[in-house]
């Protein structure tokens, strides 16, 4: 009874003491977020048109001419903002090397492709400006055209390139 | 008196480990790791030194040798189910025994990792990665779970 009792004391003692040595261990964590953007998609929607010019007639293209006044439409991520920058030409040409300048430009973005809430703003400049709520920016570009008294006749072309960075 | 010897010595088998136990093990998640916007087909990368975007937790427990362990997620999860992938490099993963995110330790966070807990038992784990946005990503928000195991080693 006497050895009965003593080994029930060492196997608990063993026991206990096994338990106490397991090692003790927790955890915890922590999240990884990330918010990818919807890309930015800008589009050449509406050539800046100046119809028919006449040498030694300036003629001016307004940017809010929602006809003739060039159009880029944006889209991208919503209520995000984004710059806006640009590659305006000198002249226009026209094949056999001839030119006619093309001056003050000028410029109108708005969230609505109608311009209501338009803002204007210089092309040499740039602007910054958010995307509506549903991620769209329309932008408009008007100038000047200049041909000089001995312009020669024909079809002049040019490129103006806009950039949209977020 | 035998008796009580025996008594005795179960006592003080029981009493070594128990004592070795000392201060609760906790560890506590303080920051995630924060990509924040990023477009896809552009990776974003975080450093575990990064102050504001790096992940850290804090473990607090008796001093002495404690095994770090990760649970890492291959990819974060966004919109409809939409997956991006997530990578962790070797040396992703920082211990400082100071708590100070300027004085790491690097580790592999896909090994296990020895680290010694100071006499205060406070230290930080520190843990970076990378987002890899797919080019055709889906646009919004993405979250995963990193866990941190701590245990002390005898």
């Amino acid at each position: 009874m006497r050895s009965i009792t003593k080994l029930s004391l060492v196997v608990a003692a063993l026991v206990l003491t096994g338990t106490a040595l397991q090692a003790q261990s927790n955890n915890a964590a922590i999240t990884a977020t990330a918010n990818v953007q919807t890309p930015i998609n800008v589009l050449g929607a509406q050539q800046l048109s100046f119809g028919n010019v006449f040498p030694g007639v300036n003629k001016t293209v307004n940017a809010t001419d929602l006809t003739n006044g060039g159009r880029f439409d944006v889209s991208g991520q919503a209520s995000t903002p984004v710059s806006l920058s640009f590659t305006l030409p000198a002249t226009l040409s026209a094949g056999g090397g001839a030119t006619m300048p093309i001056v003050s430009y000028a410029g109108v973005h708005a969230l609505l492709a109608t311009q209501v809430g338009g803002v204007a703003f210089s092309p040499a400049v740039g602007a910054t400006t958010p995307l509506s709520g549903t991620g769209a920016l329309f932008v408009w570009v008007g100038a000047q055209v200049q041909p000089a008294t001995n312009q020669a006749a024909g079809v002049y072309t040019g490129s103006i390139t806009m950039t949209v960075i977020y | 008196m035998k008796r009580g010897l025996w008594f005795a010595i179960g006592v003080m088998l029981l009493g070594v480990p128990l004592a070795a136990q000392g201060k609760p093990l906790t560890v506590t998640g303080i920051r995630g790791v924060t990509f924040g916007a990023i477009l896809p087909g552009v990776p974003r990368v975080v450093l575990r030194t990064d102050p504001a975007n790096s992940g850290q937790l804090d473990i607090k427990g008796p001093k002495g040798n404690v095994l770090l362990s990760f649970v890492l997620p291959l990819t974060m999860t966004g919109p409809n189910g939409a997956l991006m992938p997530l990578t962790f490099g070797s040396g992703d993963a920082g211990y400082s025994a100071t708590q100070a995110i300027g004085s790491q330790v690097g580790f592999d966070p896909k090994q296990s990792f020895t680290a010694a807990l100071p006499n205060n038992g406070r230290a930080s784990v520190f843990i970076g990665a990378t987002a890899n946005a797919a080019t055709n990503q889906r646009a919004g928000a993405y979250t995963g779970t990193i866990i941190l195991n701590v245990t002390i080693l005898p």
